[in-house]
């Protein structure tokens, strides 16, 4: 059974969040990479761009698709992780730390009172499998 | 639930990627019904996954002087050269709620639907094993060389090649299913740097409808068997539609992107 960090919030689009102050870093769960399989590369948001929540920030390719990556907050980009270009391969093997994707200032902390904790999360997922 | 059938017809490459994305985003944002589209690719044409480069992939100039077309798919994976095949198309949002909400699990029941479809031309395609092939990284550029998981084998070799694209709202999925293959110039017109003898290679790992069968069939007999195949697997009804006048005046616009450098070369969406 996956084990989600308790200190991390989560989307419905298989997004973690952990927020510092009004910095929020995202990346994909564990869960996520897992179903993508082997990821080959991620098309990033120029730092300083302005995101919407529930818009698409960038996207990731894996063996044969294409997905795109949904900001759970709103905010502008103002960093992205520069050492995925050296290996691409930490998204997969480290996807909850050293994989994590971009840095949003964000311009509205309530929104991450409609973000999921680890359990909620935990019990999304198991409820997506059952459908 | 009763899907719209758009039944097969020829199109250039860069009018075939601008209906799919103008079904595509005609079905995100109205919540439509599921759309199956069957099509052919008129001049023949090479395509490219969402990411890959150009220059990398594909030998431009040979392309350019046996009037080969050349577009960038939405779609991940690698590049397949469209010539004697039928494509098909499957754009459906979440709300459809037949297929499960990831990659791997979409490609099998897509991938089931047709393997059922070309039971009826009394084809045994199975799936590839989901991780497939595992031994060692695949270096070639092209999408037939090696199945994925879950894509579909006759006797070993892959006879249909897939590619996925998933936003927010659902997903589309792209298939090459091959009427007959030519691995002599595919080997000519995608690159293979690391392959030896890449010709050799696709003949051992590819095969076609048209080379399993004792009697060539047409693109119209395929259609209509995957069309059986998707509606008794999935228990549907698909019923045969037209483009809207909405998805006709977008896929007309989107046609510049297509045909743009900017798109084929840079990967530059544009503002359409």
């Amino acid at each position: 059974m996956k084990v989600f960090p308790e200190d991390l919030l989560y989307s419905h689009e298989h997004i973690w969040v952990r927020v510092d102050g009004d910095m929020a870093t995202l990346g994909i769960t564990d869960y996520a990479q897992e179903s993508l399989g082997e990821i080959l590369s991620i098309e990033f948001p120029e730092v300083d761009t302005y995101v919407e929540r529930d818009e698409a920030f960038g996207s990731i390719e894996s063996t044969k698709a294409v997905v795109d990556l949904i900001a759970s907050v709103s905010g502008t980009i103002v960093s992205v992780n520069e050492d995925i270009n050296d290996d691409i391969g930490i998204i997969n093997s480290d996807p909850h730390d050293t994989g994590w994707l971009v840095v949003i200032e964000m311009d509205d902390m309530e929104q991450l009172d409609e973000l999921l904790d680890a359990a909620g999360y935990h019990d999304f997922i198991l409820r997506q499998e059952a459908d | 639930m009763i899907w719209r059938l758009l039944n097969y017809r020829s199109y250039s490459a860069f009018e075939n990627m601008a209906i799919d994305e103008a079904i595509f985003r005609d079905t995100m944002k109205n919540k439509k019904p599921p759309t199956l589209r069957f099509f052919g690719w008129r001049p023949a044409a090479v395509s490219i996954g969402y990411f890959q480069e150009l220059k990398n992939e594909i030998h431009f100039e040979r392309c350019r002087l046996s009037g080969v077309d050349i577009v960038r798919r939405m779609t991940g994976g690698k590049a397949v050269y469209h010539s004697d095949e039928v494509t098909y198309s499957l754009t459906a949002g979440n709300s459809a709620k037949l297929f499960p909400d990831n990659i791997g699990g979409t490609y099998e029941k897509i991938s089931l639907c047709l393997a059922r479809g070309l039971s009826l031309l009394g084809i045994n395609a199975h799936l590839a094993k989901a991780g497939a092939p595992g031994k060692e990284p695949d270096k070639t550029s092209c999408c037939f060389s090696v199945p994925s998981g879950h894509e579909l084998l006759v006797a070993g070799r892959k006879i249909c090649g897939s590619a996925q694209m998933r936003t927010q709202g659902g997903f589309l999925q792209h298939g090459s299913l091959l009427m007959t293959f030519d691995p002599v110039k595919t080997a000519a017109l995608i690159l293979s740097p690391q392959t030896p003898e890449p010709d050799e290679k696709l003949r051992c790992s590819v095969t076609a409808v048209n080379e399993v069968i004792p009697s060539p069939v047409t693109a119209e007999t395929v259609c209509a068997v995957l069309q059986k195949g998707f509606s008794d697997e999935l228990g549907i009804g698909l019923s045969e539609g037209t483009l809207t006048p909405a998805e006709k005046a977008l896929s007309a616009r989107l046609v510049k992107k297509y045909e743009s450098d900017a798109w084929n070369w840079e990967r530059k969406k544009g503002s359409i």
